[in-house]
């Protein structure tokens, strides 16, 4: 019995030496330690054993069992030590072919440029609405202090519709998103934080116009709001949209429905405002070291007047900018001709 | 409005001795008009220099050349080492010669030229770029320079010349012949006259009265028509700058010593509305010559080309007043004047030799016979003036700004003259550029004033006031100001200030009774003056902000879904052509349609994004192999309640003019999505609407197949439905509209009303508990019918045992192996139950269960 219980051993040790997987391994357990295994057999037939040397057999067949099981889970060690080792040669793959990709689609950088604006002014409370393209005239020019006669409204700027008019007037494509200031005023529901963007319509193409764009327009309304809350979101935008180094200036400008009212410059990235480029000559981008961002004013008395607003109790600011232009101006994308935009060329599309 | 002004002329009105033209730009920029370039006024004139002809001689070897030998002053134009070469010293080198080939037809001998010296930048002959002039060998003979012709270095405008003439200096000038120095009255009238002396080796640059002078380039608001002429920006300069403004009116009685006889020209308005206010002077004797090269440099600096003194005078009060006016030939006019609308099929042949058809919406001014001037915006070729005038008529008038620009535009003109009309003129302004334009008529073309100035149509001016509180400035502009500072700006700016306690009133000056409208007006002209720099920015705190609305937040989401799906977000125009409407069959004439289309492509606001889907398709069907697409954008249904079309209907019989856009359209937000070129594009359209409408929250739809609408392909269209709403179309176009596209195979669609969806939409879940227990699954093959629904097919075995939980499509073959008109749908089934495992037996007898409804329900039988 003692020396089967050895002969077992020792035949499980030489196996164990030779063997070179873990299947091989896996091989041998069974075969010696399985149910149906060499040793399971020896134990089965301690019971013909007398039972006086029950005990010692017992013992001994016991402690063969734990080294051989200890050898296995040895070797197995081995094993797994020499395969990671060389699991740079057994797994190789080419790395350099190409991974299999989810299916990737694209943004219009359109709205891209929303959703990035939208998100700057949501922080500082200004909450997007929406409001309608095709309008009255009430609200696209004339609550907005545009007289009748205002060149804005000559049909040579501005797209009508083929429709009968109503007490509101005439009914226009909207050539800016300064209709929400109306709509959102009529509301009544002071303060007011809130930015439109939206399309607009204007009868122009080139290369530098297309007939429909779009225009951010911010509207804050509250007791008391000042000059210094404009430059205030202004620079805040600035420097969140453009980058922490760029501020922001405010020049004299016109527009029927602020005043005072104010063009927004910022200040060149390209030249870092000095006007001045990299090789000592003028700057291309930029109008002595300032690019023309937009408008911005505050909002005239008599826009609040349309409005039933009292002028002496609310004071409010105003501000748009073309997002297409302020998209372009930010990535430096250096895009000829701004129909490009709209071809909906998808080798251009694919491209953002 | 962008116009030009040079720094030297501006001079003239404000004392700008301390200030650079540098400083200047970035002060006036910041409060008041933008000044966008800056650039020297002889930035070409560089080694240019005034010579003196002393000898000449014909060209040994060619006809029509000559040799010239000309005084060219000191040595200073050339290097130290080239005076060595000479063998020059120092001390004799105020006089230089160089010997030049010159072909010019009018080279003489004492004239005093032009010479363009080695590395000088011309034109050559005029024309096409500037080229650096080099040291040159011409037939046989050194040349150490260029006698050059005005064209040459870009002053033709100034002295126009016939071709092979050189600029003769001295003539054009009006210097005297063969003096050695020249005496030079720079400008005539200019306070900061200089006297020049120029000898030979004088910078051109300095001998034109240009070596010092910077041109601006500045741009000024619609509003502020009275900063469109020099004193209107030397106005607005001394306000800023704290510096003094010297320009004065001229006095009529100064200026006009004799008056020959008496009576005023005869002028006549017939129409009052369009033309409040008209002067008119005769002065009899001018002599028409050119201009003074001081006034010829003033015009040329703001773009303007010279013509002779009469008309150039009219340009430079203009310039200098922003006051537009224009002068007759007495002489041409048939009797008096008279403003009137033009009468139907009246033409006029313009100054700018185009001949132009009037109509009654056009102001002119006409003689007893024609009309002789487009008012406001160009007089008449016939009566212009010429160097044969010897009487001239002025008019200096107001006219409606609105007459002007809607005229000019339907003319399409643009002048000098009608820009500045267009935006509105004060009445009071015409006797101030009256009596200037007589002031320099009489001084550059002589002659005497014929009677009276007739001043028609002019009623009391009234001078507007406005009121504002220093307390209401100050909260406007957030950073206080005291109210001398306040009262200091306005008083500077020309306004009449009267103060009681904290209110001050302010009486707007002529110049300004446009644009001051508002006592806000006066707000802006205290804060931009102090400076918007010195405002501090402040965001604003304390409110908290409104919660998004729905319909915008679901946008975006469908937007990162779709991207997300492998499709590119396209932007199509929101007004669109008949013609592609037509081609996807829908009918435009019941679109709202746009009065005034740039053109018929954009024509009719769409009802659909189809369309612009299919033409995006089409478009870049030859670029791209796999065309996935979408588009989330407004279409512009008829007004709520007017008509209620269903959404599939693309023909109404109701015509453009019926009242249904009575009210504003129904803007209405769309998601569409289309499919090509890519393995089985209707299977991928329907994949895309269950994702979206998955990942928006709604589930539970059912479908129904689409077969009546001849635009969608009659067997692979299904429509999709939601607590009985339709909310989505999917499927394939009709063949024959694909092929209107040139879209060759089939095109996946998708047409989702997405507005109207948005209250359904929703990122809440419910939770069902996990199995506790395995689930079974078995495949199962059936083959039916190939009209048999997938449908059908599942619901029979879901209704088979609610242990059932779950069917799911996994492959359907048609084809060998299969009788005719069969077909085989693989499914995948779950069942499980929530107490325990299910034992096998028990799964086998649920398939035996489902199969047995099959067969009987539809007919299945298994496959094996």
């Amino acid at each position: 019995m003692e020396d089967a219980l050895n002969g077992l051993k020792l035949a499980v040790d030489s196996a164990l030496e030779s063997a070179k997987t873990d299947m091989e391994v896996e091989a041998i357990e069974i075969k010696y330690l399985g149910r149906k295994g060499e040793l399971t057999a020896m134990l089965k037939n301690l019971t013909n054993v007398p039972a006086a040397d029950r005990p010692v057999y017992g013992a001994m067949a016991n402690g063969i069992k734990r080294q051989m099981e200890t050898a296995i889970s040895a070797k197995r060690r081995i094993l797994s030590v020499v395969k990671m080792a060389n699991l740079a040669d057994t797994e190789r793959v080419d790395v350099t072919e190409p991974g299999e990709r989810p299916p990737e689609g694209h943004l219009h950088v359109t709205t891209q440029a929303i959703n990035e604006l939208t998100t700057i002014f949501e922080k500082i409370g200004f909450t997007r609405t929406r409001y309608p393209e095709v309008d009255w005239d009430w609200y696209a020019f004339e609550a907005l202090n545009m007289p009748a006669d205002h060149p804005a409204r000559d049909e040579w700027e501005t797209f009508f519709m083929d429709a009968p008019g109503s007490k509101k007037g005439r009914m226009v494509l909207t050539p800016h998103t300064s209709n929400g200031q109306i709509h959102e005023l009529e509301k009544g529901d002071l303060p007011i934080r809130m930015i439109n963007i939206a399309k607009c319509y204007r009868r122009q193409i080139d290369a530098t116009h297309i007939p429909m764009f779009h225009q951010i327009e911010g509207l804050y309304v509250d007791r008391n709001v000042s000059i210094t809350h404009l430059r205030g979101v202004l620079d805040y935008f600035a420097k969140a949209f453009f980058g922490p180094d760029r501020v922001t200036r405010l020049r004299p400008f016109h527009f029927r429905f602020t005043e005072p009212s104010f063009e927004i410059d910022i200040s060149c990235g390209v030249c870092g405002g000095t006007g001045i480029n990299t090789e000592r000559q003028k700057c291309r981008v930029c109008k002595r070291g300032w690019v023309e961002l937009g408008g911005a004013g505050m909002v005239h008395p008599n826009v609040f007047k349309a409005c039933n607003v009292d002028p002496k109790k609310w004071s409010g600011l105003a501000f748009g900018w073309g997002v297409e232009r302020t998209f372009m101006m930010k990535s430096g994308l250096q895009i000829d001709d701004i129909r490009t935009l709209y071809k909906n060329d998808l080798r251009f599309l694919k491209q953002f | 409005m962008n116009f030009f002004v040079s720094y030297n002329w501006l001079k003239e009105y404000v004392d700008l001795k301390d200030v650079t033209p540098e400083d200047f730009a970035r002060r006036i920029s910041l409060s008041g008009p933008g000044i966008e370039k800056l650039f020297p006024a002889a930035e070409y004139l560089d080694k240019i220099v005034v010579g003196h002809v002393l000898e000449i001689q014909k060209h040994p070897n060619a006809d029509t050349l000559y040799i010239a030998t000309v005084d060219i002053g000191g040595m200073r134009h050339f290097k130290r080492s080239v005076r060595a070469d000479k063998g020059l010293k120092r001390k004799k080198i105020d006089r230089m010669t160089v010997e030049i080939v010159c072909g010019g037809s009018n080279l003489l001998k004492d004239q005093w030229v032009v010479i363009a010296l080695v590395g000088a930048k011309i034109k050559w002959h005029g024309d096409g770029d500037l080229v650096t002039l080099e040291s040159a060998e011409i037939r046989g003979v050194k040349s150490d320079g260029m006698i050059c012709a005005a064209s040459e270095i870009g002053l033709f405008d100034a002295f126009p010349h016939t071709n092979h003439e050189i600029l003769d200096l001295g003539n054009a000038l009006g210097w005297s012949m063969g003096t050695k120095n020249v005496r030079l009255n720079q400008c005539v009238g200019d306070q900061a006259a200089r006297i020049l002396m120029v000898k030979p080796g004088t910078p051109l640059a300095d001998a034109l009265g240009l070596s010092d002078d910077v041109i601006m380039d500045i741009e000024v608001t619609t509003n502020r028509v009275d900063a469109m002429g020099m004193v209107g920006i030397a106005r607005e300069a001394s306000a800023i700058l704290k510096k003094t403004f010297t320009w004065k009116p001229v006095e009529f009685k100064k200026i006009v010593k004799e008056i020959n006889g008496s009576g005023a020209p005869k002028i006549k308005i017939s129409a009052k509305k369009e033309c409040p206010r008209f002067l008119s002077a005769k002065i009899e004797g001018v002599e028409v010559k050119p201009s003074p090269w001081w006034m010829k440099r003033r015009l040329l600096s703001a773009g303007i080309r010279p013509i002779n003194n009469i008309v150039d005078i009219s340009n430079y009060v203009l310039l200098e007043l922003s006051q537009p006016m224009h002068v007759y030939d007495a002489a041409k006019l048939n009797g008096g004047l008279d403003v009137r609308l033009a009468r139907p099929k009246e033409k006029i042949m313009a100054l700018d030799g185009n001949s132009y058809d009037l109509d009654d919406t056009i102001l002119v001014i006409a003689d007893r016979l024609r009309p002789v001037a487009i008012a406001g915006v160009m007089g008449g070729e016939e009566t212009g003036v010429t160097v044969n005038t010897k009487s001239v008529l002025i008019e200096v008038a107001n006219f409606d700004s609105i007459t002007i620009r809607r005229g000019a535009r339907k003319l399409n003109i643009q002048t000098d003259a009608q820009q500045r009309y267009e935006k509105g003129l004060s009445t009071a302004a015409p006797p101030f550029a009256m009596a200037r334009a007589i002031e320099l008529i009489l001084e550059l073309g002589g002659g005497k004033l014929t009677g009276s100035i007739a001043d028609i149509g002019q009623t009391k001016y009234v001078s507007k006031t406005f009121s504002i509180t220093t307390d209401e400035t100050n909260a406007l502009i957030g950073v206080p100001h005291s109210q001398k500072e306040m009262v200091g700006i306005l008083r500077h700016l020309g306004f009449k200030i009267k103060i009681a306690g904290k209110k001050i009133t302010a009486t707007v000056p002529w110049w300004r009774d446009h644009d001051i409208e508002d006592g806000r007006d006066l707000v802006e002209e205290i804060a931009r003056i102090e400076g918007y720099a010195n405002i501090p920015a402040v965001v604003p705190v304390g409110l908290a902000s409104r919660p998004q609305s729905p319909e915008l937040m679901w946008e975006k989401r469908v937007c990162f879904i779709s991207k997300g799906a492998g499709l590119e977000e396209i932007y199509t125009y929101s007004f669109v052509s008949k013609d592609l409407m037509a081609k996807a069959d829908y009918d435009a004439t019941s679109m709202l349609h746009v009065q005034n289309p740039l053109t018929a492509e954009f024509a009719v606001m769409r009802t659909s994004l189809l369309p612009s889907l299919l033409h995006v398709a089409s478009e870049n069907r030859e670029r791209v192999d796999k065309i996935r697409l979408f588009e989330i954008a407004n279409v512009y249904d008829p007004p709520v309640g007017k008509i209620h079309a269903a959404r599939t209907d693309r023909h109404t019989r109701e015509r453009a003019a019926d009242t249904r856009w009575s009210d504003l359209p129904n803007e209405q937000l769309e998601l569409g999505a289309l499919f090509f070129g890519i393995k089985d594009p209707w299977r991928a359209a329907k994949g895309y609407v269950e994702h979206v409408m998955h990942e928006l929250g709604i589930d539970s739809l059912s479908w129904r197949r689409l077969s009546s609408d001849t635009f969608w392909h009659p067997g692979r269209t299904v429509q999709v439905f939601f607590k009985g709403d339709l909310v989505a179309t999917v499927g394939e176009v009709s063949p024959k509209i694909a092929e209107n596209f040139k879209l060759d195979g089939p095109v996946g669609l998708v047409n989702v009303p997405f507005g109207m969806l948005v209250p359904h939409m929703t990122d809440a879940r419910t939770y069902i508990p996990v199995p506790v227990f395995p689930e079974a699954k078995r495949d199962l093959s059936v083959v039916v019918d190939h009209r048999v629904e997938y449908d059908d097919i599942a619901r029979e075995i879901r209704r088979a045992d609610p242990l059932i939980v779950s069917v799911e499509w996994f492959d359907t073959y048609q084809g060998k192996n299969l009788p005719d008109g069969k077909k085989s749908v693989a499914v995948h089934i779950t069942m499980s139950a929530s107490d325990r495992t299910l034992e096998s037996v028990e799964v086998d007898s649920l398939l035996e269960k489902a199969i047995l409804g099959l067969k009987e329900k539809l007919k299945a039988d298994l496959r094996v």
